[in-house]
């Protein structure tokens, strides 16, 4: 085996000599820009982290692979699926800088569990479980995992300690060893919540967002909506960090829960974009006259009064407009963002009974649609519905392309998305995998 | 025609030179001082059997350790501008601020170690480091290879400087090529890695500012 490595190897070495010019494409719009191995045309899988229902399958937390290949016999189809062998709130997922692995946790604990995708992209495998986040931090709810160069920062939701939303970031190696802690500020009008962070490298800055803590998320949301006190527990800023001494630096107050931020890729713009979650709107994070960054409401997403609960965004390639999912009437809505200053909604469609993650191929010609945001505030009854659901963009309407239905394939809650490819395996194969 | 022999001839005819200058990325904004913050230890840096440009072997650690190390992977025939190219020329302009500041001449040693072993013998390496191996001013930059890839992997492996195919298919047709992000590693004294740069984000006052951080501990 290392004599047919070696030799393909050089001749790879070789290729590269041949195709050194060829600009690489990303697959994603929210990936972190240390991302490498981006997928240039057509992706072959859409990796979906699952969250195990009781009595359903192995009723256990999931990574499911399925084929988007439209070229491919299994089109629209399941092909694998990797347990983790138990239940625990499977949320959020991010690849490694190398994109070898993928590293997926629950909100329920602490446990990290990370997969390789290097050696066979078709044929994920769970190959460790990082178990020293709450130890080590004291935070529990990993939910972003974001890569920078040789490791990841790891956002909580909350902690150990009281439960409650106050949390931080932590920083692992890619082996998953742990290096450090950067709790989210509590003065100078932080409310030391988190959520999702994001990072703009040529502007030495992570942003980040708050959310709520463990005795929220994990509440019935019939019952939560109705406790005055803990609805205030909700997070209310973002922060705007230096990135390389990974200190904050500016607080942005940002009512009612912001959630997934996404940076404009496009060349020289200078802001960021997302959603508040309570109170439906759209926050651009730009920096103002004299440079520091600030935060400012741009535009209302449905009806606030009726709480769509905006759940997930993202943004086009070239900064030119975003994909928002509510949640609460399941709908699909697209905004012009020609203008970021002013977003301007130009289609929407009912894409579900309950909607959540939303991701869209580089060239924004297909978009995919996940239903699960948290076990207990998944609808009940037939409102229920657990999918992915692939369309076809043509920049005019979404057009229905595949289903998975997770119900019935047994699966789960399906949550989280990450595009993969069949032709982005690892050149130098760990000797262990070998 | 087959792929090794496309490849052999493609070697003959392009001898190895320094690559032109290309710019590092626009860096418009204020870095924290030096000793404001803490570089963590992100891991240990690996070791093993390499070749000097004369053909000797020795070990990585006897390049990685007593001084503070800038570390990068290059393979000679690169030429993909943010790749290979880049990084040359940014230690390269590290090598001139390095040697302008006396508190951090005698601090600093560059290591280019090439991971196409195959092809980068000592004495390709020894041509492409032209006039750089010679010792100016306390500064010492190495150029390294290893004598095959069974040597090379536990290094590559080690410091996560990944090489993966990638596969372009825009035309229809599948193309391999051979993509890698470059890593520039920042290792202390003591072996320890303290800093990853990616190519994509490489800038010398930035790295300056790091060894700087580092010294003052």
């Amino acid at each position: 085996m290392l004599k047919k490595s070696i030799a393909s190897i050089s001749a790879a070495v070789a290729i590269a000599t041949l195709l050194g010019g060829l600009a690489a494409h990303a697959d994603e719009t929210c990936n972190s820009p240390y991302m490498a191995k981006l997928i240039k045309g057509q992706e072959d899988y859409v990796y979906v982290w699952t969250l195990g229902v009781e009595g359903l399958g192995d009723g256990s937390d999931k990574l499911v692979t399925v084929d988007v290949d439209p070229k491919s016999k299994s089109y629209g189809k399941v092909i694998g699926q990797v347990s983790v062998g138990t239940r625990g709130e499977a949320h959020h997922m991010g690849f490694t800088d190398d994109r070898r692995r993928i590293w997926a946790g629950g909100l329920a604990g602490s446990d990290i569990y990370v997969f390789d995708i290097g050696t066979d992209p078709g044929r994920p495998k769970l190959v460790k479980t990082i178990k020293d986040l709450a130890a080590r931090t004291g935070y529990i709810g990993p939910h972003t995992y974001y890569a920078l160069p040789g490791r990841m920062l790891v956002q909580a939701l909350s902690n150990e300690k009281d439960k409650g939303g106050v949390t931080g970031i932590a920083s692992y190696n890619n082996e998953g060893e742990f290096i450090a802690r950067y709790p989210m500020p509590v003065d100078g009008g932080g409310d030391g919540y988190g959520y999702d962070l994001a990072v703009n490298p040529t502007k030495n800055v992570l942003l980040t967002s708050s959310f709520a803590g463990y005795a929220n998320y994990m509440r019935p949301l019939g019952e939560l909506i109705k406790d005055e006190a803990a609805m205030k527990r909700f997070g209310n800023t973002m922060v705007a960090w230096d990135l390389k001494s990974m200190k904050p630096k500016t607080i942005m107050q940002v009512p009612g829960a912001p959630l997934e931020i996404r940076w404009s890729l496009k060349p020289g713009d200078d802001w960021a974009i997302t959603a508040a979650a309570l109170t439906s709107k759209l926050w651009l994070v730009r920096p103002g006259a004299g440079g520091q960054w600030q935060a400012k409401e741009v535009g209302t997403i449905g009806d606030p009064a009726k709480i769509p609960l905006p759940v997930d965004i993202s943004i086009r390639a070239d900064g030119k407009g975003l994909w928002v999912n509510t949640f609460m009437d399941g709908m699909t809505r697209y905004f012009d963002l020609s203008n970021p200053e002013a977003p301007k909604q130009t289609y929407e469609k009912h894409t579900g009974a309950q909607v959540n993650m939303i991701s869209q191929s580089w060239d924004g010609t297909r978009v995919y649609i996940t239903s699960s945001l948290l076990a207990n505030w998944d609808k009940g009854g037939a409102d229920n519905e657990q999918f992915l659901r692939g369309f076809r963009w043509d920049g005019r309407a979404l057009t229905p392309a595949f289903e998975v239905d997770f119900t019935k394939e047994k699966l789960g809650r399906a949550h989280h998305m990450k595009l993969g490819s069949k032709v982005l395996r690892t050149a130098y194969v760990a000797p262990d995998a070998r | 025609m087959d792929i090794s022999v496309v490849a052999a001839l493609l070697w003959l005819a392009a001898a190895p030179t320094p690559p032109p200058a290309d710019e590092p990325p626009r860096m418009d904004f204020d870095l924290p001082e030096p000793g404001t913050y803490e570089l963590h230890r992100i891991m240990r840096a690996p070791d093993g059997p390499v070749l000097t440009v004369d053909g000797e072997l020795d070990r990585l650690s006897q390049f990685t350790r007593g001084r503070i190390t800038l570390l990068g992977f290059i393979y000679t025939s690169c030429t993909n501008p943010q790749g290979c190219p880049l990084a040359y020329r940014v230690f390269d302009r590290l090598k001139d601020e390095i040697r302008a500041t006396p508190a951090l001449k005698d601090q600093v040693q560059l290591v280019t170690l090439s991971f196409d072993p195959a092809r980068d013998s000592p004495s390709v390496m020894k041509r492409y480091a032209g006039s750089q191996l010679e010792d100016e001013g306390g500064l010492r930059w190495f150029f390294l290879t290893t004598p095959s890839v069974r040597e090379l992997l536990p290094l590559v492996e080690g410091f996560g400087q990944d090489v993966q195919y990638a596969e372009d298919r825009s035309t229809g047709r599948p193309i391999r090529q051979l993509s890698h992000v470059l890593k520039v590693f920042l290792i202390d004294r003591a072996g320890d890695v303290r800093e990853i740069y990616t190519s994509t984000f490489l800038h010398p006052r930035a790295i300056i500012g790091d060894i700087k951080t580092l010294l003052m501990e």
